[in-house]
């Protein structure tokens, strides 16, 4: 990977590559400008907030912080965690269950898979605000809603590939892999789960970081479904206990919401750069060695 | 090298059967079967259990005047009353198509612009890159957020930033999100601004071009445009594909921006009412979740028809190394 | 639902007579098949005739919405019922307004609502009219539920169908809210109680005059300022299950504001819609961009805490009369609830222990009875709560019957207007004709 840099970066005249960063700065310049408006009202007193829509705040609030840290009974820190437990428990689920189903149905060939993708696309297309209450009045009736653990039905489907934008994803890519890879294998003896393990497992890191950041991120984004899922102050997690600092009809302290909006962003923001690296060193460097 | 053929595609017997090996192809074909049904297994206890249960559920409420309220066992059989109202006696649905249709055709192509054209110049390892995609992604972790809410509105309200920076060029900008003419464009801009997820999906898409063919063609005396042409495009068309077919319909189901933007009305003046929100108020607000169902049918009907349009065409222009197997 | 009936064949038979017999018991044959797991035990989770033996410990789930402030509040107050009541213990869930209804219904939908819950009058009507709440007026009759205290009209305000289905946990009614500040130091006089419409438009124009900010939010997208005009009127939103005005009302309506906008003394469209959405932060007293807003009385110290302006407040325009005793909210018990007794006697406990009312204060709104509101008025220190309780204390001298709770369809009425009105102030049509496509979506809203 390296040499292959340098090979580019000696070939290109340096003024390009100057060019190059002077466009991607004045694009993040533009494409972050909302968020650093966000952090500028982090830290504004609540009558700017209403009154004052610059940048920068008059007077410099940063209680913001402490204040929706501790804003309610349970520490903020404890939706953190709750978030990130479910977030990471989703990561995992649907990166096994997706891979296992997008293997099948991408590279194996069995009685009606055209179908089964039929199917597993049509799943994607309903909108899912009228599943609510059908999946609702399900979990309850499995007796999985509440109790001490309240988070089963929010991970339970993320273990069996309900999420068939993870399927369809991982199918895509795995498409990408020669066949002839599996084809050698199966030369050298493997079965379909040699080959899973072998070849598809190894060469699938790019699509599995994908569904790594995603899950992740659209875990801990997840309004509404954790909304109707979680009942105690306890069990809430960053999205749901975001809103509770805006009651629209009464008080609303905006300050603090959105200095535990900016905090929210970190954890996903980490996970991102953790995980993007993975996507840096993808196939290309861990080689067609199959 | 097989790769850099042309997307062909192999000559197979049966739409579905196992391509003939030599070599003890009956027991190699029901193993493989077999290992197909052991891997689709959680899938398909998924769909079984948790899936299609609600789904079929909310089928059969489309054809019912279901509440939410009234329990399942008490609802009134309504027969095609939720389609024939949707069609014939309800005006604000089909300006919520009209709405859907505007901002599906403009926001989703180019949303897969900004994210294919910020990718390609994220692609090259250099130092920091890292620092520059998750900065690109930042918008998107906002998700549906309380805060971008207010954020946006700010950006795009007659005092805000965007009508700040018209300003210094001496024009007198309007007040995008609150004038019925401009709200949906800001909605669009909005779903632009958030274009982190297919980027990061082409990202991982173009590390999984071998740098064999780069080489090879380099070797061939390739320029940076024919590389991109011969060598990008194709190899990347079946993350191309995907992106398309998601992201048209995330388009058409984009909910979560008008919700946000317009505070769950779909206003000024239903000018934001996309199909989803429509559906959303009718259900829950208006406890009309009878008629919501059947919108929702027609929905995947509807989006149903345009993915098989577009899985028909893809046999054209996507390219898979696998062979070109059935799409 | 009974738990013993199989869920599908609960239906009332031949409630449908449109369909053929075969196709129906075919598609009821195919909802057995696929529900019938989900149903039957989703059904067990309502049942409603095991209410009584409240002898031993309970549980009971409490729901509402609200912020931080009145989540401390009622969990003290429930706390308090505990300690006096200790076999009773709450299972709290609170959260803000977003997304309280679609919660409340989902809960519904899976046959768990809670014991006891929080509800408006946007939606008591939609909840009572299917049986979800309790119908309390044995309870009032029988004196286990103590009314003695409430103004007439604030309990009548939760009787639907005959039925009294929620008790106010606080009065509000409609209020004026100006920014004393800003006129003061123009030297302009402040709004008063009983100002006809005319003169208010009057006097916001010379505001927008003198000050260069516009005089008052234009209300005209606003059902709570469109009723108390009605009933100025002569009419009402609501009568029986039919609407209470005609398109030559609402058409009036929308040419007295369009004659107002015309005359500069409201803000520009934009700015109106900004105001329009119901959030706190967002009316225009506290942005600054017009010196009135139409809001409840009791969201004055809401209002308060986002401006350093002072404000004051007044009732509606016109005769105060056809204000009323509002209930801002209620508490309801869930039909099904196992424990029924015990929620009524915690409403019965929020509404008239002193202790527990002095812990509430006035944050849902007035104390309902009115002996506890006398005292809590007089331990109140934030000014201005002070305020909103004086102004709703002298209106309440003023106060005409209540309306009916509104109907099945209320909060699409709502949106509708909302909807009407932004058409005739971005001048997309005239009054007449937004009056003629809001009473014509009305009608069907309520059909």
């Amino acid at each position: 990977m390296t040499a292959v840099t340098a090979v580019a970066g000696r070939r290109r005249p340096r003024n390009r590559q100057a060019l190059r960063l002077v466009v991607l700065v004045a694009i993040v310049a533009v494409v972050l400008y909302p968020l650093i408006w966000m952090l500028g009202t982090s830290v504004k007193s609540p009558t700017e907030i209403v009154n004052n829509i610059g940048l920068l705040p008059e007077e410099f609030t940063p209680g913001n912080y402490a204040e929706g840290w501790t804003n309610f009974d349970v520490s903020f820190g404890r939706f953190f965690l709750n978030s990130a437990m479910v977030s990471l428990l989703t990561v995992v689920g649907n990166a096994l269950s997706c891979l296992l189903a997008a293997y099948a149905l991408g590279r194996l060939r069995f009685r009606f898979r055209k179908a089964w993708f039929t199917v597993m696309i049509g799943t994607l297309l309903l909108p899912g605000h009228v599943l609510i209450v059908p999946q609702y009045i399900l979990f309850r009736s499995l007796d999985l809603v509440g109790g001490d653990w309240p988070y089963l039905p929010l991970l339970i489907p993320h273990f069996l590939a309900t999420e068939a934008f993870f399927v369809f994803l991982m199918v895509q890519f795995m498409r990408g892999i020669p066949r002839e890879l599996d084809e050698a294998a199966k030369i050298d003896g493997a079965s379909p789960y040699g080959v899973f393990r072998h070849v598809i497992l190894p060469l699938s890191r790019p699509a599995l970081v994908t569904t790594a950041i995603f899950s992740f991120i659209w875990t801990w984004n997840d309004f509404f479904r954790q909304l109707v899922f979680l009942s105690t102050l306890e069990d809430y997690t960053v999205p749901v206990a975001l809103t509770l600092f805006i009651d629209s009809t009464s008080q609303s302290a905006v300050g603090p919401m959105f200095a535990m909006s900016v905090l929210s962003l970190l954890p996903v923001f980490l996970f991102f750069l953790a995980f993007q690296r993975m996507l840096v060193e993808g196939i290309n460097t861990s080689g067609l060695k199959g | 090298m097989a790769l850099t053929t042309a997307p062909g595609r192999s000559p197979r017997t049966g739409p579905v059967g196992p391509r003939p090996t030599r070599r003890g192809a009956g027991r190699a074909r029901l193993g493989e079967g077999l290992a197909g049904y052991v891997f689709l297994s959680p899938w398909l206890i998924g769909l079984m259990g948790v899936t299609a249960i609600p789904m079929l559920l909310s089928l059969w409420l489309s054809f019912t005047d279901y509440d939410i309220l009234t329990p399942l066992s008490e609802v009134r059989w309504v027969g095609l009353a939720n389609y024939e109202r949707m069609f014939t006696a309800d005006p604000s649905y089909w300006h919520a198509v009209r709405v859907t249709l505007t901002f599906a055709l403009v926001a989703v192509p180019l949303k897969l612009a900004a994210a294919l054209g910020v990718a390609l110049l994220l692609n090259r390892t250099w130092r920091g890159v890292g620092l520059f995609r998750g900065l690109f992604y930042l918008p998107s972790l906002l998700g549906g957020s309380v805060a971008l809410a207010i954020v946006w509105v700010n950006m795009f309200n007659r005092d805000g930033a965007f009508n700040s920076f018209l300003a210094l060029f001496g024009v007198e900008g309007l007040p995008w999100v609150a004038d019925p003419d401009w709200a949906l464009q800001t909605l669009m801009v909005l779903a632009i601004w958030q274009f982190g997820a297919p980027m990061v999906i082409f990202l991982a898409g173009l590390k999984q071009v071998p740098v064999e063919l780069y080489e090879a063609a380099s070797v061939d005396g390739a320029g940076t445009w024919r590389k991109f042409r011969a060598v990008t495009l194709p190899m990347l068309s079946p993350v191309i594909f995907f992106n398309l077919v998601l992201e048209t319909i995330h388009g058409f189901q984009g909910f979560t921006a008008a919700f946000v933007l317009s505070n769950g009305t779909g206003g000024p003046v239903d000018s934001t009412l996309m199909y989803t929100l429509k559906l959303y108020i009718s259900g829950f607000t208006d406890l009309e979740m009878g008629y919501a169902s059947a919108m929702a049918w027609v929905f995947l009907l509807a989006i149903a028809l345009i993915t098989a349009v577009f899985f028909s065409t893809g046999r054209f222009w996507v390219h898979y190394s696998d062979g070109g197997d059935d799409s | 639902m009974h738990p013993a009936t199989p869920p599908t064949a609960g239906a009332p038979a031949g409630r449908d007579h449109r369909t053929p017999l075969s196709r129906r018991r075919f598609v009821r044959g195919l909802a057995v098949v696929a529900l019938a797991a989900p149903l039957a035990l989703g059904a067990a989770g309502c049942g409603d005739d095991d209410a009584a033996g409240d002898g031993g410990p309970v549980k009971l789930s409490v729901f509402w919405w609200g912020g931080e402030a009145r989540a401390k509040l009622t969990e003290d107050a429930l706390a308090l019922y505990t300690k006096k009541h200790p076999d009773v213990t709450f299972e709290k869930t609170w959260q803000a307004n977003q997304g309280y209804f679609d919660k409340l219904a989902t809960l519904t939908a899976g046959g768990n609502p809670p014991d006891l819950f929080q509800i408006d009058d946007n939606y008591l009507a939609e909840y009572a009219g299917r049986s979800t709440t309790l119908d309390l007026g044995s309870y009032r009759d029988s004196g286990k539920l103590d009314v003695s205290k409430f103004p007439k009209s604030l309990l009548e305000y939760g009787v639907v169908d005959g039925k009294l289905a929620g008790v106010a946990a606080g009065e509000n009614t409609q209020g004026l809210v100006y920014n004393k500040t800003l006129l003061t130091r123009n030297g302009l006089p402040e709004p008063t109680t009983g100002m006809s419409w005319e003169e208010h438009i009057a006097w916001a124009e010379q505001v927008a005059k003198k000050t260069k900010v516009p005089g008052t939010q234009d209300p005209s997208a606003d059902y709570k300022a469109l009723w108390v005009w009605l009933r100025q009127q002569g009419k009402d939103l609501y009568q029986g299950k039919e609407l209470g005005f005609t398109v030559e009302d609402v058409t009036t309506w929308f040419e007295l504001w369009k004659g107002a906008r015309d005359r500069g003394a409201t803000p520009k469209p934009d700015v109106i819609h900004e105001g329009n959405s119901s959030d706190v932060t967002k009316q225009l007293v506290v942005t600054g961009k017009a010196a009135t807003s139409w809001v409840w009385v009791n969201q004055m110290p809401d209002l308060k805490k986002n401006t350093k302006d002072e404000l004051g407040v007044v009732a509606y325009p016109g005769d105060p009369s056809a204000q009323w005793a509002r209930a801002s909210m209620y508490w309801s018990v869930f039909k099904g609830s196992k424990h029924r007794d015990t929620a009524v006697d915690v409403i019965n406990f929020l509404n008239n222990d002193p202790e527990a009312v002095a812990l509430l204060g006035t944050d849902r709104g007035l104390p309902s009875n009115m002996d506890l509101r006398a005292k809590v008025s007089e331990t109140v220190t934030d000014p201005a709560m002070k305020q909103s309780i004086q102004v709703e204390s002298e209106l309440a001298q003023k106060f005409g019957p209540s309306p009916q709770v509104p109907i099945k369809g209320h909060s699409k009425v709502k949106s509708e207007l909302t909807k009407a009105a932004e058409n005739a102030q971005y001048g997309r049509a005239t009054p007449a004709q937004a009056a003629e496509q809001f009473v014509t979506a009305c009608k069907a809203a309520i059909a």
